[in-house]
Protein backbone atom coordinates (compact mmCIF):
# COMPACT_ATOMS: atom_id res chain seq x y z
CA UNK A 1 0.00 0.00 0.00
CA UNK A 2 1.20 3.49 -0.82
CA UNK A 3 1.96 5.84 2.04
CA UNK A 4 -0.63 8.57 2.50
CA UNK A 5 1.82 11.45 2.26
CA UNK A 6 5.03 10.92 0.32
CA UNK A 7 7.81 13.48 -0.02
CA UNK A 8 10.48 12.83 -2.63
CA UNK A 9 13.44 15.21 -2.80
CA UNK A 10 11.27 18.11 -1.65
CA UNK A 11 13.11 21.39 -1.27
CA UNK A 12 12.38 25.08 -1.03
CA UNK A 13 14.60 27.95 -2.12
CA UNK A 14 13.43 31.54 -1.67
CA UNK A 15 14.65 33.94 -4.33
CA UNK A 16 17.20 33.16 -7.02
CA UNK A 17 20.84 33.80 -7.87
CA UNK A 18 23.53 34.57 -5.29
CA UNK A 19 20.96 36.09 -2.89
CA UNK A 20 18.83 32.95 -2.85
CA UNK A 21 17.95 31.49 0.54
CA UNK A 22 18.01 27.72 0.70
CA UNK A 23 15.27 27.25 3.26
CA UNK A 24 14.53 23.57 3.21
CA UNK A 25 15.45 20.13 1.95
CA UNK A 26 15.94 18.07 -0.03
CA UNK A 27 13.80 15.78 2.09
CA UNK A 28 12.38 12.30 1.55
CA UNK A 29 9.69 11.13 3.90
CA UNK A 30 6.72 8.80 4.07
CA UNK A 31 3.72 9.26 6.32
CA UNK A 32 1.27 6.41 6.64
CA UNK A 33 -2.46 6.74 7.14
CA UNK A 34 -3.44 7.33 10.76
CA UNK A 35 0.03 8.28 11.92
CA UNK A 36 0.70 11.28 14.11
CA UNK A 37 3.98 12.69 12.83
CA UNK A 38 5.71 15.64 14.45
CA UNK A 39 8.12 17.84 12.57
CA UNK A 40 10.43 18.80 15.41
CA UNK A 41 13.10 21.42 14.92
CA UNK A 42 14.46 24.81 15.97
CA UNK A 43 12.77 27.96 14.71
CA UNK A 44 13.74 28.94 11.19
CA UNK A 45 14.44 25.36 10.10
CA UNK A 46 11.68 25.40 7.52
CA UNK A 47 9.23 23.04 9.20
CA UNK A 48 6.34 25.47 8.72
CA UNK A 49 7.43 25.92 5.12
CA UNK A 50 7.21 22.16 4.63
CA UNK A 51 3.73 22.11 6.14
CA UNK A 52 2.56 24.84 3.79
CA UNK A 53 4.03 22.92 0.85
CA UNK A 54 2.17 19.75 1.86
CA UNK A 55 -1.01 21.83 2.06
CA UNK A 56 -0.35 23.07 -1.47
CA UNK A 57 -0.31 26.67 -0.23
CA UNK A 58 3.35 27.12 -1.14
CA UNK A 59 5.06 25.65 -4.19
CA UNK A 60 8.08 23.43 -3.66
CA UNK A 61 11.14 24.54 -5.61
CA UNK A 62 12.08 20.95 -6.32
CA UNK A 63 10.91 17.39 -5.70
CA UNK A 64 7.47 15.90 -5.47
CA UNK A 65 4.79 15.80 -2.79
CA UNK A 66 2.02 13.25 -3.16
CA UNK A 67 -1.06 12.73 -1.02
CA UNK A 68 -2.87 9.44 -1.54
CA UNK A 69 -0.87 8.88 -4.71
CA UNK A 70 -1.84 12.22 -6.26
CA UNK A 71 0.83 14.88 -6.77
CA UNK A 72 0.12 18.09 -4.87
CA UNK A 73 -0.12 20.93 -7.37
CA UNK A 74 -2.52 23.45 -5.87
CA UNK A 75 -4.18 24.10 -2.50
CA UNK A 76 -5.48 20.90 -0.89
CA UNK A 77 -9.08 21.35 0.17
CA UNK A 78 -9.81 18.03 1.87
CA UNK A 79 -7.48 18.56 4.81
CA UNK A 80 -7.75 20.48 8.07
CA UNK A 81 -5.13 23.13 8.72
CA UNK A 82 -4.26 25.08 11.81
CA UNK A 83 -1.92 27.99 11.28
CA UNK A 84 0.56 29.55 13.70
CA UNK A 85 -1.71 32.54 14.12
CA UNK A 86 -5.22 31.26 14.50
CA UNK A 87 -7.80 32.00 11.84
CA UNK A 88 -10.60 33.02 14.16
CA UNK A 89 -12.30 36.11 12.79
CA UNK A 90 -13.25 38.82 15.31
CA UNK A 91 -16.74 39.38 13.89
CA UNK A 92 -17.97 35.87 14.65
CA UNK A 93 -18.60 34.02 17.88
CA UNK A 94 -16.78 30.80 18.72
CA UNK A 95 -19.59 28.82 17.15
CA UNK A 96 -19.75 31.18 14.17
CA UNK A 97 -16.04 30.74 13.61
CA UNK A 98 -16.35 26.98 13.59
CA UNK A 99 -19.26 27.28 11.19
CA UNK A 100 -17.19 29.58 8.96
CA UNK A 101 -15.22 26.50 7.87
CA UNK A 102 -18.49 24.79 6.91
CA UNK A 103 -19.92 27.86 5.20
CA UNK A 104 -16.81 28.47 3.11
CA UNK A 105 -17.04 24.86 1.98
CA UNK A 106 -20.71 25.23 1.15
CA UNK A 107 -21.71 22.70 3.81
CA UNK A 108 -24.92 23.01 5.76
CA UNK A 109 -24.48 24.37 9.28
CA UNK A 110 -27.83 22.89 10.29
CA UNK A 111 -26.74 19.40 9.30
CA UNK A 112 -23.56 19.78 11.36
CA UNK A 113 -25.16 21.23 14.47
CA UNK A 114 -24.73 18.06 16.49
CA UNK A 115 -21.13 17.51 15.44
CA UNK A 116 -20.24 21.12 16.32
CA UNK A 117 -21.84 20.61 19.73
CA UNK A 118 -19.81 17.47 20.20
CA UNK A 119 -16.57 19.18 19.18
CA UNK A 120 -17.22 22.12 21.51
CA UNK A 121 -17.86 19.73 24.37
CA UNK A 122 -14.70 17.76 23.64
CA UNK A 123 -12.58 20.89 24.20
CA UNK A 124 -14.74 22.21 27.06
CA UNK A 125 -15.99 25.26 25.18
CA UNK A 126 -19.72 24.49 25.21
CA UNK A 127 -20.39 27.36 27.60
CA UNK A 128 -18.39 29.81 25.49
CA UNK A 129 -19.86 29.16 22.06
CA UNK A 130 -21.66 32.53 21.99
CA UNK A 131 -18.51 34.44 23.00
CA UNK A 132 -16.32 36.41 20.65
CA UNK A 133 -12.62 35.55 20.28
CA UNK A 134 -11.47 38.67 22.14
CA UNK A 135 -13.47 37.55 25.16
CA UNK A 136 -11.50 34.31 25.39
CA UNK A 137 -8.11 33.46 26.84
CA UNK A 138 -5.33 32.43 24.48
CA UNK A 139 -5.86 28.80 25.34
CA UNK A 140 -9.59 28.95 24.67
CA UNK A 141 -8.92 30.66 21.36
CA UNK A 142 -6.64 27.83 20.31
CA UNK A 143 -9.24 25.27 21.36
CA UNK A 144 -11.79 27.08 19.22
CA UNK A 145 -9.34 27.26 16.33
CA UNK A 146 -8.79 23.55 16.71
CA UNK A 147 -12.52 22.92 16.36
CA UNK A 148 -12.55 25.17 13.30
CA UNK A 149 -9.83 23.08 11.66
CA UNK A 150 -11.57 19.82 12.52
CA UNK A 151 -15.27 20.46 11.97
CA UNK A 152 -15.39 19.22 8.36
CA UNK A 153 -13.89 15.92 9.59
CA UNK A 154 -10.76 15.86 7.48
CA UNK A 155 -8.86 12.58 7.28
CA UNK A 156 -5.59 14.53 7.30
CA UNK A 157 -4.66 17.43 9.55
CA UNK A 158 -1.74 19.82 9.35
CA UNK A 159 -1.09 21.67 12.59
CA UNK A 160 1.52 24.42 12.60
CA UNK A 161 2.63 25.06 16.18
CA UNK A 162 -0.95 25.30 17.41
CA UNK A 163 0.22 25.55 21.02
CA UNK A 164 3.27 27.72 20.36
CA UNK A 165 2.01 30.92 21.92
CA UNK A 166 0.49 29.45 25.06
CA UNK A 167 1.78 29.22 28.58
CA UNK A 168 3.13 25.88 29.78
CA UNK A 169 0.11 24.90 31.87
CA UNK A 170 -2.40 25.65 29.13
CA UNK A 171 -0.25 23.79 26.63
CA UNK A 172 -0.32 20.72 28.82
CA UNK A 173 -4.11 20.81 29.14
CA UNK A 174 -4.75 21.31 25.41
CA UNK A 175 -2.24 18.60 24.53
CA UNK A 176 -4.32 16.17 26.54
CA UNK A 177 -7.48 17.17 24.67
CA UNK A 178 -5.69 16.99 21.35
CA UNK A 179 -4.47 13.50 22.13
CA UNK A 180 -7.93 12.38 23.21
CA UNK A 181 -9.40 13.64 19.93
CA UNK A 182 -6.71 11.91 17.91
CA UNK A 183 -7.26 8.62 19.74
CA UNK A 184 -10.99 8.91 19.12
CA UNK A 185 -10.96 9.95 15.43
CA UNK A 186 -7.55 8.82 14.28
CA UNK A 187 -6.83 11.32 11.53
CA UNK A 188 -3.39 11.44 9.95
CA UNK A 189 -1.65 14.37 11.62
CA UNK A 190 1.41 16.38 10.67
CA UNK A 191 2.28 18.44 13.73
CA UNK A 192 4.87 21.20 13.65
CA UNK A 193 6.49 21.96 16.99
CA UNK A 194 9.72 23.01 18.64
CA UNK A 195 8.95 21.29 21.92
CA UNK A 196 10.70 17.93 22.25
CA UNK A 197 8.46 16.75 25.04
CA UNK A 198 5.32 17.73 23.18
CA UNK A 199 6.43 15.90 20.05
CA UNK A 200 7.23 12.71 21.92
CA UNK A 201 4.09 12.78 24.02
CA UNK A 202 1.76 13.12 21.04
CA UNK A 203 3.42 11.40 18.12
CA UNK A 204 3.72 7.97 16.66
CA UNK A 205 6.76 9.29 14.80
CA UNK A 206 8.97 12.31 15.37
CA UNK A 207 10.91 13.68 12.42
CA UNK A 208 13.93 15.58 13.70
CA UNK A 209 14.58 18.57 11.43
CA UNK A 210 18.04 20.13 11.37
CA UNK A 211 18.71 23.89 11.46
CA UNK A 212 18.50 25.71 8.10
CA UNK A 213 18.50 24.40 5.47
CA UNK A 214 16.15 21.95 7.18
CA UNK A 215 16.59 18.26 6.52
CA UNK A 216 15.18 15.21 8.21
CA UNK A 217 18.05 14.08 10.41
CA UNK A 218 16.24 11.07 11.82
CA UNK A 219 12.75 9.72 12.34
CA UNK A 220 12.17 8.43 15.85
CA UNK A 221 9.33 5.93 16.17
CA UNK A 222 7.80 6.45 19.58
CA UNK A 223 6.69 3.10 20.89
CA UNK A 224 4.69 4.05 23.96
CA UNK A 225 1.06 3.21 24.78
CA UNK A 226 -1.75 5.79 24.39
CA UNK A 227 -3.07 7.73 26.15
CA UNK A 228 0.28 9.13 27.16
CA UNK A 229 -0.63 10.72 30.42
CA UNK A 230 1.42 11.98 33.30
CA UNK A 231 2.40 8.40 34.24
CA UNK A 232 3.87 7.67 30.83
CA UNK A 233 5.70 10.97 30.73
CA UNK A 234 7.64 10.15 33.86
CA UNK A 235 8.55 6.66 32.63
CA UNK A 236 12.20 5.87 31.82
CA UNK A 237 11.26 5.03 28.20
CA UNK A 238 9.70 8.46 27.67
CA UNK A 239 12.72 10.18 29.16
CA UNK A 240 14.92 8.03 26.94
CA UNK A 241 13.17 9.32 23.82
CA UNK A 242 13.50 12.91 25.04
CA UNK A 243 17.23 12.40 25.64
CA UNK A 244 17.64 10.88 22.19
CA UNK A 245 16.17 13.99 20.57
CA UNK A 246 18.09 16.33 22.83
CA UNK A 247 21.34 14.66 21.90
CA UNK A 248 20.75 15.23 18.18
CA UNK A 249 20.02 18.91 18.70
CA UNK A 250 23.02 19.26 20.98
CA UNK A 251 25.12 17.86 18.14
CA UNK A 252 23.89 20.76 16.00
CA UNK A 253 24.63 23.30 18.68
CA UNK A 254 20.96 24.17 19.08
CA UNK A 255 20.74 23.07 22.70
CA UNK B 1 -17.23 66.37 32.67
CA UNK B 2 -17.26 67.33 29.01
CA UNK B 3 -20.49 69.31 29.52
CA UNK B 4 -18.82 71.25 32.33
CA UNK B 5 -15.93 72.01 30.02
CA UNK B 6 -18.26 73.35 27.32
CA UNK B 7 -20.04 75.49 29.87
CA UNK B 8 -16.75 76.86 31.19
CA UNK B 9 -15.64 77.69 27.65
CA UNK B 10 -18.80 79.68 26.83
CA UNK B 11 -18.79 81.42 30.21
CA UNK B 12 -15.17 82.50 29.72
CA UNK B 13 -16.09 83.75 26.24
CA UNK B 14 -19.12 85.65 27.53
CA UNK B 15 -17.31 87.41 30.39
CA UNK B 16 -13.96 88.06 28.72
CA UNK B 17 -15.79 90.29 26.23
CA UNK B 18 -17.10 92.35 29.12
CA UNK B 19 -13.80 92.39 31.00
CA UNK B 20 -11.60 93.25 28.06
CA UNK B 21 -14.21 95.57 26.57
CA UNK B 22 -14.09 93.99 23.10
CA UNK B 23 -16.22 95.89 20.55
CA UNK B 24 -19.33 94.05 19.37
CA UNK B 25 -18.39 94.29 15.70
CA UNK B 26 -15.28 92.18 16.36
CA UNK B 27 -16.58 89.53 18.72
CA UNK B 28 -19.98 89.00 20.26
CA UNK B 29 -20.79 87.12 23.46
CA UNK B 30 -22.62 83.77 23.13
CA UNK B 31 -25.80 85.22 24.63
CA UNK B 32 -26.06 87.75 21.80
CA UNK B 33 -25.32 85.08 19.19
CA UNK B 34 -28.21 83.02 20.54
CA UNK B 35 -30.73 85.88 20.56
CA UNK B 36 -29.70 87.37 17.19
CA UNK B 37 -29.40 83.94 15.62
CA UNK B 38 -32.84 83.03 16.91
CA UNK B 39 -34.25 86.17 15.29
CA UNK B 40 -32.85 84.99 11.94
CA UNK B 41 -33.65 81.29 12.49
CA UNK B 42 -35.79 80.83 9.34
CA UNK B 43 -32.98 81.85 7.05
CA UNK B 44 -30.40 79.83 9.03
CA UNK B 45 -32.52 76.67 8.92
CA UNK B 46 -33.23 77.07 5.22
CA UNK B 47 -29.52 77.54 4.46
CA UNK B 48 -28.62 74.59 6.67
CA UNK B 49 -30.98 72.54 4.52
CA UNK B 50 -29.32 73.87 1.32
CA UNK B 51 -25.80 73.13 2.53
CA UNK B 52 -26.93 69.83 4.01
CA UNK B 53 -28.21 68.66 0.61
CA UNK B 54 -24.86 69.53 -0.99
CA UNK B 55 -22.96 67.70 1.73
CA UNK B 56 -25.12 64.57 1.71
CA UNK B 57 -25.24 64.30 -2.10
CA UNK B 58 -21.49 64.84 -2.53
CA UNK B 59 -20.71 62.41 0.27
CA UNK B 60 -23.07 59.72 -0.96
CA UNK B 61 -21.76 59.88 -4.53
CA UNK B 62 -18.20 59.72 -3.18
CA UNK B 63 -18.97 56.57 -1.17
CA UNK B 64 -20.82 54.94 -4.07
CA UNK B 65 -17.99 55.55 -6.55
CA UNK B 66 -14.94 55.33 -4.30
CA UNK B 67 -15.66 52.00 -2.67
CA UNK B 68 -15.88 49.93 -5.89
CA UNK B 69 -12.85 51.75 -7.30
CA UNK B 70 -10.81 51.02 -4.16
CA UNK B 71 -11.93 47.40 -4.35
CA UNK B 72 -10.98 47.16 -8.02
CA UNK B 73 -7.54 48.68 -7.44
CA UNK B 74 -6.91 46.36 -4.48
CA UNK B 75 -7.66 43.26 -6.54
CA UNK B 76 -6.29 44.16 -9.95
CA UNK B 77 -2.55 44.37 -10.42
CA UNK B 78 -3.09 46.22 -13.70
CA UNK B 79 -5.20 48.93 -12.05
CA UNK B 80 -2.70 49.03 -9.21
CA UNK B 81 0.05 49.91 -11.64
CA UNK B 82 -2.00 52.34 -13.75
CA UNK B 83 -4.78 54.10 -11.84
CA UNK B 84 -3.33 53.86 -8.34
CA UNK B 85 -0.32 56.19 -8.87
CA UNK B 86 -2.69 58.61 -10.57
CA UNK B 87 -5.09 58.52 -7.63
CA UNK B 88 -2.24 59.14 -5.19
CA UNK B 89 -1.01 62.12 -7.23
CA UNK B 90 -4.48 63.63 -7.50
CA UNK B 91 -4.90 63.17 -3.76
CA UNK B 92 -1.97 65.55 -3.32
CA UNK B 93 -3.71 68.26 -5.36
CA UNK B 94 -5.63 70.62 -3.07
CA UNK B 95 -9.15 69.93 -4.36
CA UNK B 96 -10.46 73.19 -2.96
CA UNK B 97 -8.29 75.02 -5.50
CA UNK B 98 -10.60 73.70 -8.22
CA UNK B 99 -13.64 75.36 -6.66
CA UNK B 100 -13.44 78.64 -8.63
CA UNK B 101 -13.04 76.70 -11.86
CA UNK B 102 -16.05 74.50 -11.25
CA UNK B 103 -18.13 77.54 -10.40
CA UNK B 104 -17.04 79.32 -13.56
CA UNK B 105 -17.86 76.21 -15.60
CA UNK B 106 -21.10 75.19 -13.93
CA UNK B 107 -22.52 78.35 -12.40
CA UNK B 108 -23.80 79.20 -8.91
CA UNK B 109 -26.13 76.22 -8.54
CA UNK B 110 -26.09 72.97 -6.63
CA UNK B 111 -23.91 70.95 -8.99
CA UNK B 112 -20.49 72.60 -8.51
CA UNK B 113 -20.87 72.37 -4.72
CA UNK B 114 -21.79 68.69 -4.89
CA UNK B 115 -18.76 68.10 -7.10
CA UNK B 116 -16.42 69.83 -4.68
CA UNK B 117 -17.81 67.95 -1.68
CA UNK B 118 -17.47 64.79 -3.76
CA UNK B 119 -13.82 65.54 -4.59
CA UNK B 120 -12.94 66.28 -0.99
CA UNK B 121 -14.57 63.03 0.19
CA UNK B 122 -13.65 60.73 -2.68
CA UNK B 123 -9.90 60.32 -2.16
CA UNK B 124 -9.74 59.45 1.53
CA UNK B 125 -12.40 56.80 0.89
CA UNK B 126 -10.56 55.33 -2.13
CA UNK B 127 -7.18 55.24 -0.40
CA UNK B 128 -8.56 53.63 2.75
CA UNK B 129 -10.60 51.15 0.72
CA UNK B 130 -7.48 50.09 -1.20
CA UNK B 131 -5.65 49.62 2.08
CA UNK B 132 -8.64 47.80 3.57
CA UNK B 133 -9.10 45.32 0.76
CA UNK B 134 -5.42 44.56 0.28
CA UNK B 135 -4.45 43.87 3.87
CA UNK B 136 -6.13 40.57 4.69
CA UNK B 137 -3.78 38.55 6.88
CA UNK B 138 -1.82 35.81 5.15
CA UNK B 139 -3.31 33.24 7.50
CA UNK B 140 -6.89 34.18 6.72
CA UNK B 141 -6.30 34.22 3.00
CA UNK B 142 -4.56 30.83 3.17
CA UNK B 143 -7.36 29.50 5.33
CA UNK B 144 -9.95 30.66 2.79
CA UNK B 145 -8.01 29.09 -0.08
CA UNK B 146 -7.68 25.82 1.80
CA UNK B 147 -11.46 25.52 2.04
CA UNK B 148 -11.79 25.69 -1.73
CA UNK B 149 -14.32 28.53 -1.38
CA UNK B 150 -15.13 30.58 -4.48
CA UNK B 151 -13.80 34.12 -4.83
CA UNK B 152 -17.27 35.51 -4.21
CA UNK B 153 -17.94 33.43 -1.12
CA UNK B 154 -14.53 34.32 0.30
CA UNK B 155 -15.27 37.97 -0.37
CA UNK B 156 -18.63 37.97 1.38
CA UNK B 157 -17.63 35.84 4.36
CA UNK B 158 -14.04 36.93 4.97
CA UNK B 159 -12.65 39.79 2.91
CA UNK B 160 -15.52 42.24 3.19
CA UNK B 161 -16.05 42.02 6.96
CA UNK B 162 -12.28 42.10 7.51
CA UNK B 163 -12.02 45.27 5.38
CA UNK B 164 -14.86 47.24 6.97
CA UNK B 165 -12.94 48.79 9.91
CA UNK B 166 -10.34 50.35 7.60
CA UNK B 167 -13.09 51.50 5.20
CA UNK B 168 -14.72 53.33 8.07
CA UNK B 169 -11.50 55.24 8.72
CA UNK B 170 -11.97 56.69 5.24
CA UNK B 171 -15.70 57.27 5.71
CA UNK B 172 -15.11 59.21 8.92
CA UNK B 173 -12.28 61.29 7.54
CA UNK B 174 -14.43 62.14 4.51
CA UNK B 175 -17.36 63.05 6.77
CA UNK B 176 -15.19 65.54 8.62
CA UNK B 177 -14.07 67.15 5.36
CA UNK B 178 -17.45 67.23 3.68
CA UNK B 179 -18.81 70.38 5.37
CA UNK B 180 -15.48 72.15 4.87
CA UNK B 181 -15.74 71.50 1.13
CA UNK B 182 -19.33 72.72 0.98
CA UNK B 183 -18.63 75.89 2.97
CA UNK B 184 -15.63 76.88 0.86
CA UNK B 185 -17.49 76.17 -2.37
CA UNK B 186 -20.23 78.49 -1.15
CA UNK B 187 -17.73 81.19 -0.16
CA UNK B 188 -16.43 81.25 -3.69
CA UNK B 189 -19.64 81.50 -5.58
CA UNK B 190 -23.14 81.07 -4.27
CA UNK B 191 -26.39 82.85 -3.58
CA UNK B 192 -27.55 80.57 -0.78
CA UNK B 193 -26.28 78.15 1.86
CA UNK B 194 -24.44 78.58 5.15
CA UNK B 195 -21.09 79.46 3.52
CA UNK B 196 -22.81 82.20 1.56
CA UNK B 197 -24.59 83.39 4.71
CA UNK B 198 -21.39 83.56 6.78
CA UNK B 199 -19.66 85.57 4.08
CA UNK B 200 -22.51 88.07 3.67
CA UNK B 201 -23.10 88.73 7.38
CA UNK B 202 -19.36 89.09 8.01
CA UNK B 203 -19.29 91.72 5.26
CA UNK B 204 -22.13 93.47 7.08
CA UNK B 205 -20.12 93.60 10.34
CA UNK B 206 -22.34 91.01 11.98
CA UNK B 207 -20.01 88.54 13.73
CA UNK B 208 -22.97 87.45 15.87
CA UNK B 209 -24.77 86.04 12.81
CA UNK B 210 -21.49 84.64 11.38
CA UNK B 211 -21.08 82.64 14.59
CA UNK B 212 -24.68 81.48 14.33
CA UNK B 213 -23.87 80.27 10.79
CA UNK B 214 -20.74 78.52 12.00
CA UNK B 215 -22.79 76.89 14.72
CA UNK B 216 -25.19 75.39 12.20
CA UNK B 217 -22.30 74.26 9.97
CA UNK B 218 -20.85 72.51 12.98
CA UNK B 219 -24.17 70.85 13.75
CA UNK B 220 -24.32 69.70 10.13
CA UNK B 221 -20.82 68.22 10.32
CA UNK B 222 -21.56 66.55 13.65
CA UNK B 223 -24.78 65.08 12.26
CA UNK B 224 -23.01 63.52 9.29
CA UNK B 225 -20.18 62.24 11.48
CA UNK B 226 -22.72 60.92 13.96
CA UNK B 227 -24.56 59.02 11.22
CA UNK B 228 -21.32 57.44 9.99
CA UNK B 229 -20.36 56.52 13.55
CA UNK B 230 -23.79 54.99 14.07
CA UNK B 231 -23.40 52.94 10.90
CA UNK B 232 -20.00 51.83 12.13
CA UNK B 233 -21.42 50.68 15.44
CA UNK B 234 -24.17 48.75 13.70
CA UNK B 235 -21.93 47.16 11.06
CA UNK B 236 -18.78 46.39 13.04
CA UNK B 237 -19.78 46.19 16.70
CA UNK B 238 -17.05 43.58 17.11
CA UNK B 239 -14.21 45.90 16.16
CA UNK B 240 -11.81 47.08 18.83
CA UNK B 241 -12.34 50.81 18.13
CA UNK B 242 -16.09 50.43 18.58
CA UNK B 243 -15.72 48.24 21.65
CA UNK B 244 -13.59 50.87 23.34
CA UNK B 245 -16.08 53.64 22.61
CA UNK B 246 -19.03 51.79 24.07
CA UNK B 247 -17.25 50.72 27.19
Amino acid sequence: MNPLIELTGVQKVFGAGPGALHAFGPVDMKIEKGEFVSLLGPSGCGKSTLMLMIAGLLDATGGRIAIDGRTVVGPQTDIGIMFQDNTLVPWRTVRGNIELQLELRGLSTAAHRASVDELLASVHLEDFQRRYPHELSGGMQQRAAFCQALVHQPATMLLDEPLGKLDAMTREAIRTDLQALWIQRHPTVVFVTHSIEEAIQLSTHVAIITPRPGRVERIISVDLPYPRDFEVKSSPQFIGYVRQAQEIFRGYGVL
Amino acid sequence: MSIAFFAAFFLAWQYSIVWFDIPRYILTPPSVIVTKGWADIDRLLYYTWITGVEVVLGYAVAVILALPLGLAIAFSSILRRTIYPFVVCVEMVPKIAFAPLFISWLGFGLLPKVIIVFLVCFFPIVLNAILAFSSLSEELSRFSVSTGASVWRTFVKVRLPAALPQCFVGFKYAAINATVGAAIAEFIGSDQGLGFYIQIVTGNMRPDLAFAGIFFLTILGLALFGLVTLAERLLIPWHISVRHQSR
